[in-house]
């Protein structure tokens, strides 16, 4: 007798009339190369330069490379990330306003959306490879040289992470938790 | 616009609920019971219960001429429930031949057929076999790849539109020969043997499409997804794509029904609990506007605050509304399940039923 | 509370919303049963992507939501030993009691401290916007719960400490 627990097969997943087909989870997109995407990158780099941030963010959101691979998707989350960051405070909302009035302007604040989680999920898990997070918390505190409770270990990497709760409150005043569903139920990821 | 009638019924669930023609009748799903309310004067008063079921209901439809009613449940049985001239509801059961939960279920207009959503990832087109004396049915299969989350028939009892949590909406034939009359061509197929696909549209950001629906003319389809949006398709002839497919994404939560109350008017509700008027034609179609509006309500009752607590709210919470209040601003006080015709001819509703997950069945005016 | 905790919450609390829209929904796999789907992940196509909102390195939630149950996890803040120390306690305090706190998870989500499951039967028979207050509260009480027991251990502690060196002086 082979040595198969056959109670812990799992029937289910064997009949092929249960199998849902991969692709129709995800649709396909034409594929986006890596030197495509830098070319973006670089296009939006220099609008910034200018100091054209709007000019930038709107390029950046026109262009989501659905169909790229991990690297690719990266470097553009990058790119966003970047003009995000750059943009004050006050200059939001009026950037996020025209944004959204433009031709398709809620799906390009839908592509915002995308990368303000995007962002958010990917803080936290690049940040501490290999540290756990009770090392990573004393040696913040040793780092700034003292125990101000509360205050003191967000400033680590807090910074980031307001620009995008505030752009992320942005966002929700003007495309409401819409915006927050279609993330959720839009198979196409950034 | 004259007040909605309220009616609070129980603190239970109602999964789908259908009045009778002439509004008199009113069948709601509770558990896996129905209960019967019959109208008398201004309130409902409970008549009957349809027992026999013994999972939880999750559909019921009252037949507009015959007065029939057809349940179906996640114990996957459907009953057609007759009143017997003693005044009993008598059940038969209908073999739907599935082995997975029934999710929904529709009379066809002719009032000849039904057809039954299940999770078996197949939709049962029930009709009566008068030698057998019983209701039988025919699958329809494919392409289906998920649960039915809701089925609508199209005027002329052929076509049936099936949403699914596959995330795509389909126009299906449920042409059963001996049952149903050659069909005359419509813009969605002109020659429809039994199963063929007549169209397969999805949306853009995806989402489970929990329910369909066919305008009043048949010449359109409408639908609404997981991803806040209602979705019209105007077909342009059969096997071409169609002429136009305009979707409205809006700002709120996720719709889970909708009502066609003019060829130019959709009325929709879902998990924002108070139904709101879209309004367009094949050039495009947009918001109008909300009915049971909370923001309205909100500013006549906004109670008076220190300016202290509200910004303690504000900075504790992260929510600028100070009231302490448990009740939504709305009428329904949680999400609002179907959406159903009350008075009017097709095309001409003047008013709409809905039911919501807090118990209540609200009659509003269009 | 600090400024960077309201837009935080803020954000917390409307995905948490928007993944509260549940709908009841029997299982596809297993016949006759109703399976929180996010738990038994069966069927990929009622799942949806998850969102993760974090305010810092140490402090974050994430939502999984599916189409009949969400699960959401916290990260409680945990700045040096003793708070580790204290959030462990205290998550598995509540943890152990789970079945008279509904839509609490019996174990964490790997990587965060507390997870809550919250199914359709949930949002039906509670209203919906009160659990998201519940756990909004919980997040913020939670913090303060564990400040507090630090403060008061360290008062001890310190006291603990005069009483032993008094003689000596």
């Amino acid at each position: 007798m082979a040595q198969v627990n056959w109670r812990l097969i799992d029937v289910d997943a064997l009949d092929p009339d249960n199998a849902f087909p991969a692709d129709l989870l995800t649709p396909q997109s034409p594929p986006v190369s890596l030197s495509e995407i830098q070319g973006i990158a670089q296009h939006c780099r220099q609008a910034l330069q200018r100091g054209d941030q709007e000019g930038a963010l709107k390029d950046a959101l026109s262009y989501p490379p659905y169909g790229g691979d991990e690297q690719v998707k990266e470097l553009h989350l990058q790119t966003v990330l970047e003009i995000l960051s750059s943009i004050k405070q006050a200059e939001m909302s009026p950037i996020l306003q025209r944004l959204h009035s433009g031709p398709e302007g809620s799906e390009t604040v839908d592509v915002l959306m995308k990368y303000l989680y995007k962002g958010m999920a990917r803080h936290n898990a690049g940040s501490t490879p290999g540290v756990s997070t009770h090392a990573t918390g004393v040696s913040t505190v040793s780092g700034q040289g003292g125990r101000e409770y509360g205050v003191a270990p967000s400033r680590g990497d807090g910074g980031g992470m307001s620009v995008l709760l505030s752009w992320h409150e942005k966002v929700v005043d003007l495309a409401g938790t819409g915006a927050i569903v279609r993330v959720m139920t839009d198979r196409r990821t950034v | 616009m004259s007040a909605a009638e309220v009616n609070l019924l129980f603190h239970q669930r109602i999964a789908d609920h259908s009045f009778s023609a002439d509004g008199q009748l009113l069948a709601v799903t509770r558990d896996s019971r129905v209960q019967l309310y019959k109208r008398s004067g201004k309130t409902l008063a409970l008549s009957d219960e349809l027992t026999g079921h013994d999972k939880t209901i999750t559909a019921v439809d009252i037949a507009p001429n015959s007065g029939k009613i057809v349940t179906c449940s996640q114990d996957r049985n459907a009953y057609v429930w007759e009143l017997s001239p003693t005044g009993e509801w008598k059940p038969t059961l209908v073999l739907l031949r599935i082995n997975r939960a029934a999710t929904s279920v529709r009379w066809s207009p002719d009032e000849t057929k039904f057809a039954v959503g299940s999770g078996a990832r197949v939709i049962s087109v029930c009709y009566f076999e008068s030698e057998n004396d019983w209701w039988v049915s025919k699958h329809l299969k494919k392409p289906i790849r998920s649960t039915i989350l809701s089925v609508a028939w199209h005027p002329n009892s052929v076509l049936l539109a099936a949403g699914s949590a596959d995330a795509h909406a389909r126009v299906f034939s449920a042409f059963i020969k001996g049952v149903d009359q050659r069909p005359a061509p419509t813009a969605w197929g002109e020659r429809l043997p039994f199963n063929t696909v007549c169209g397969e549209f999805q949306n853009r950001s995806g989402g489970w499409v929990h329910d369909v629906a066919f305008s009043p003319s048949g010449n359109a389809l409408g639908f609404v997804a997981h991803d806040s949006s209602v979705t019209v398709v105007y077909p342009s002839a059969p096997e071409q794509p169609p002429k136009a497919v305009i979707t409205v994404t809006t700002a709120g939560l996720p719709f889970t029904s909708l009502l066609w109350s003019r060829e130019d008017q959709i009325i929709a509700a879902g998990h924002d609990c108070h139904p709101m008027v879209f309004e367009g034609s094949e050039d495009g179609w947009q918001w109008a506007r909300n009915i049971d509006d909370p923001k309205k309500a909100a500013l006549g009752e906004e109670k008076e605050t220190s300016a202290l607590n509200m910004f303690r709210q504000m900075d504790l919470r992260g929510k600028t509304t100070s009231s302490e209040d448990s009740s939504l601003k709305t009428i329904h006080q949680n999400t609002i399940t179907k959406i159903r015709a009350y008075e009017g001819q097709p095309g001409a509703i003047t008013k709409f039923s809905t039911s919501g997950v807090d118990g209540r069945v609200v009659i509003f005016s269009v | 509370m600090s400024q960077s905790l309201r837009p935080y919450l803020k954000c917390v609390r409307s995905s948490l919303t928007a993944a509260m829209s549940l709908s009841d929904f029997a299982s596809q796999t297993a016949e006759r049963h109703n399976v929180p789907e996010i738990e038994a992940g069966k069927s990929p196509e009622v799942l949806l992507n998850p969102l993760t909102i974090s305010r810092n390195e140490q402090e974050r939630v994430l939502i999984e939501p599916s189409v009949n149950s969400i699960r959401v996890s916290i990260k409680i803040k945990q700045a040096d030993e003793i708070e580790v120390i204290l959030v462990h306690k205290f998550t598995r305090f509540l943890t152990q009691r789970a079945e008279n706190f509904f839509i609490l998870r019996r174990k964490p989500v790997k990587g965060y401290d507390i997870s809550f499951l919250i199914t359709n039967f949930h949002t039906e028979a509670m209203l919906k916007h009160k659990l998201v207050d519940f756990i909004i509260h919980f997040m913020e009480e939670v913090d303060k719960e564990i400040s507090e027991m630090k403060l008061f251990l360290n008062a001890r502690a310190r006291f603990v400490a005069e009483a032993f060196l008094t003689p000596f002086d």
